[in-house]
């Protein structure tokens, strides 16, 4: 009879073994097919020529990347008709999912020649997969592109991939809300965080609008607020920097203040977000400049919008009017056919075409890290729905002096973990405790890593 | 069963004898003849469940022990396990499973109970319908009908709003972590009651109705009998469900991604998002993953040996 029971327990644990068993059987195979991969890898780049006649390219949101990619697809035609580029519009997190499993099992079938990775993930990429992305220090040329971008992609001095959108960070905020609670314009320059409070209190008083929404599993303003000082999660060597990052620690007790003051909403999820703003729920919003499209969704507040530069923290040394959040770049999967065409695509268009840069501003609101689009004739334009501003010359100007950091390779390992610390200390607990336990357990994940 | 099964099979072979009984030999041949027809017809099975599933969970077992990403796998040791320990996520991912399982799985079953009782006297009136009704929630499609809950019950949602026309507060079901589990818990009990439901009422045709009269004419009341009557009766049932739950419970993981991704701040994340996260969200660490894929194994063999011990008993 026992022995019956255990059987059936164990049956029912085979159940669930199920799911868990087929991640790892998949992975396992890494091993297995690494050395077959290796030698894909000869045929592949001997079959490269014959095959090179066409290109896929997978990048996310139909409004921005993917419609670079389609621009300078119809660019590329131009210059050489033979070759059919194929854009894959497909979700980031499905493009993620599809690198992770085709990167650890080694096979690389279907997998597209050009991809577009998030700069807090390419670290782990270049470090994890060592020769899978195709070394781009022939199509990059690093003093026609902005420093902080390139050290993303930078590894054993090698240049991985083509610097694509700036992430600079502003403040995009209501003209007509800031007026009504008794502020100027001028009073939105050179701001730090106590001075956006102190208007944000002014916002919710006069108005009963919050200043802005925040989200409790994205903790986007604290790696800003961060990166505006130089400082991450890791410091330059990769090593976790948690318990004694006085950036980190200012920039959480700011994020504190916030929500004690009663100047925040919240909103679960990107939509929610978005819909804040495009709602009039909040006056402000601080965000990458690529936020402006989702902005611009709300036709009806054309003009009403202006934007400032990124707050600075004014307790902590170091830090600057400019950060960063988000921002991609263009890479080639190494070991899939038509490697030479993907990268002869890429030096063609984003990694020189100041022209298509140019058209791309206009269209998608691109704010390049290309040195020589800042001269282009649509980024000295004056935008309508913001106001007349130069939106774009100011975007440029700032993005030069966003401190460049180290992202090391588990971004959105630690902030997975920091938004459990910074959920308890917002209900309480003490920041130097809190941050201390993260210290060991970010210490856990990055060390993992090596 | 087993010794149905053996009494079976020597009836045959005694069979056999019979009929070879004088020749020895062709006894003999015969014998093994259908010993390799057997062997034959269970290989396939051996070998697919062998491929499928005992190869994947050794090779499980074996990543466990391997540390490093990507390519770099090396040998590590126990330090996933260690890690496994000092991680407060897991810790937090086994506490919300927890809670799921300790309010979510009697809250449902009572209420498909109490449900198939309903639906089960023969004098109640479109009784069809009512079974199709509580049924319909099983066949539609997890991702779908968490985007509805989501849509319903996000903080500007219909419920929201609802709430607001008659004068209360909203309540901000993706934001705040109490208020999300609640909402969790409220996705799976409405997705699977019906499922539930089925077994109970299959289950209540079996019980012959005559006891229930002979109940009635000793003076019980509804509530006696179907404590006293009713759930004595299915305890098999009971018993099934509680554990074809129990591991759904553990294995949750559809409703969580798509309602609240596992957020706020990890407040709603179970073991099963947890292990995807570690290999296809985060920066993918296998090794770990399947490390803590095995105090989920753990926890499965547990907890079905609990609820063998405490209701399997006299039917065994």
């Amino acid at each position: 009879m026992k022995t019956k029971s255990i059987a059936a327990s164990f049956l029912s644990a085979a159940m669930l073994l199920g799911m868990t068993a087929c991640s790892g059987g998949g992975a396992n195979s890494a091993s297995d097919t690494a050395p077959a991969a290796g030698n894909s890898q000869a045929v592949s780049s001997s079959a490269a020529k014959d095959a090179a006649e066409k290109l896929t390219v997978w990048a996310w949101d139909d409004t921005f990347n993917v419609k670079a990619a389609n621009e300078a697809k119809a660019a590329y035609a131009k210059i050489d008709p033979n070759v059919k580029v194929d854009v894959v519009s497909m979700a980031q997190n499905d493009i993620v999912a599809k690198l992770n499993t085709a990167f650890e099992s080694g096979n690389v079938d279907g997998m597209p020649n050009i991809v577009l990775i998030e700069d807090y993930r390419i670290k782990n990429y270049l470090k994890s997969y060592p020769g899978v992305l195709s070394d781009l220090s022939d199509v990059t040329t690093p003093d026609k592109f902005m420093d902080y971008k390139l050290k993303t992609m930078t590894q054993d001095g090698k240049i991985y991939g083509v610097p694509f959108d700036s992430g600079v960070s502003c403040v995009f905020y209501r003209t007509d809300l800031i007026e009504k609670a008794g502020f100027k314009q001028s009073d939105m320059q050179n701001l730090t965080w106590d001075k956006y409070i102190e208007i944000g209190k002014a916002v919710k008083a006069k108005t009963g609008k919050a200043m802005i929404s925040v989200d409790p599993s994205d903790l986007g303003l604290i790696r800003m607020m961060m990166q505006s000082a130089g400082k991450w999660y890791v410091n330059s060597d990769g090593k976790a920097d948690i318990a004694n990052n006085a950036a980190l620690k200012e920039a959480v007790t700011i994020y504190k203040k916030m929500q004690q003051e009663g100047i925040t909403i919240t909103a679960s999820g990107w939509d929610a977000g978005v819909a804040a703003v495009n709602e009039s729920k909040v006056a402000t919003s601080v965000n990458g400049c690529w936020y402006a499209s989702s902005i611009k969704k709300a036709a009806d507040q054309s003009g009403k919008w202006a934007i400032a530069e990124f707050p600075k923290m004014s307790n902590v040394s170091g830090s600057v009017n400019s950060s960063n959040l988000g921002g991609a770049s263009w890479y080639v999967i190494d070991k899939v056919a038509g490697r030479d065409t993907a990268k002869d695509f890429l030096s063609k268009t984003f990694a020189s075409d100041t022209g298509l840069l140019d058209s791309l501003c206009k269209d998608i609101s691109l704010v390049s890290t290309y040195k020589d689009a800042s001269s282009g004739k649509n980024v000295n334009a004056p935008d309508a729905f913001f106001n007349n501003q130069k939106i774009y010359k100011n975007w440029i100007d700032w993005t030069v002096n966003i401190p460049a950091v180290n992202y090391g390779t588990s971004t959105y390992d630690v902030e997975s973990k920091m938004t459990e610390a910074v959920q308890s200390i917002l209900k309480g607990a003490s920041i130097d405790d809190t941050l201390k336990n993260a210290q060991t357990e970010v210490e856990g994940i990055v060390s993992a890593a090596d | 069963m087993n010794s149905e099964q053996s009494i079976a099979a020597k009836q045959i072979t005694s069979d056999f004898r019979t009929v070879g009984g004088p020749h020895g030999s062709s006894r003999h041949t015969l014998e093994k003849k259908l010993n390799r027809w057997g062997w034959g017809f269970v290989s396939m099975s051996i070998v697919l469940i062998s491929v499928f599933v005992f190869f994947p969970m050794i090779a499980a077992l074996i990543m466990s022990f391997q540390t490093g990403k990507g390519v770099n796998m090396h040998f590590g040791g126990l330090t996933n396990y260690i890690r496994l320990f000092h991680d407060q996520t897991v810790a937090k991912a086994l506490g919300n499973t927890f809670i799921y399982l300790i309010f979510q799985v009697p809250i449902m079953l009572i209420l498909a109970l109490i449900i198939s009782v309903i639906l089960n006297d023969k004098n109640l009136k479109g009784r069809t319908f009512f079974r199709v009704a509580i049924f319909l929630p099983c066949i539609t499609s997890l991702v779908s009908y968490s985007l509805i809950m989501k849509n319903i019950f996000s903080n500007d949602g219909i419920f929201n709003q609802l709430l607001s026309h008659i004068g209360l507060s909203p309540i901000l079901w993706t934001t705040d972590s109490f208020w999300a589990k609640v909402l969790i818990i409220l996705s799976i009990t409405w997705r699977w009651t019906g499922y539930n439901m089925i077994f109970y009422l299959s289950g209540l045709q079996g019980i012959e109705p005559s006891i229930y009269e002979a109940a009635e004419i000793d003076g019980a009341n509804s509530f006696q009998k179907m404590i006293h009557m009713t759930v004595p009766l299915l305890k098999p049932i009971i018993l099934f469900t509680t554990i074809t739950s129990t591991i759904g419970t553990l294995q949750l993981f559809d409703e969580v991604q798509n309602i609240t991704k596992g957020g706020p701040a990890n407040g709603t994340v179970t073991i099963s998002q947890y292990i995807y996260n570690l290999c296809f969200k985060y920066t993918p660490n296998f090794g770990y993953a399947s490390a803590v894929a095995f105090i989920v194994v753990v926890l499965i063999v547990f907890l079905s040996l609990i609820q063998m011990k405490i209701g399997g008993k006299e039917n065994q």
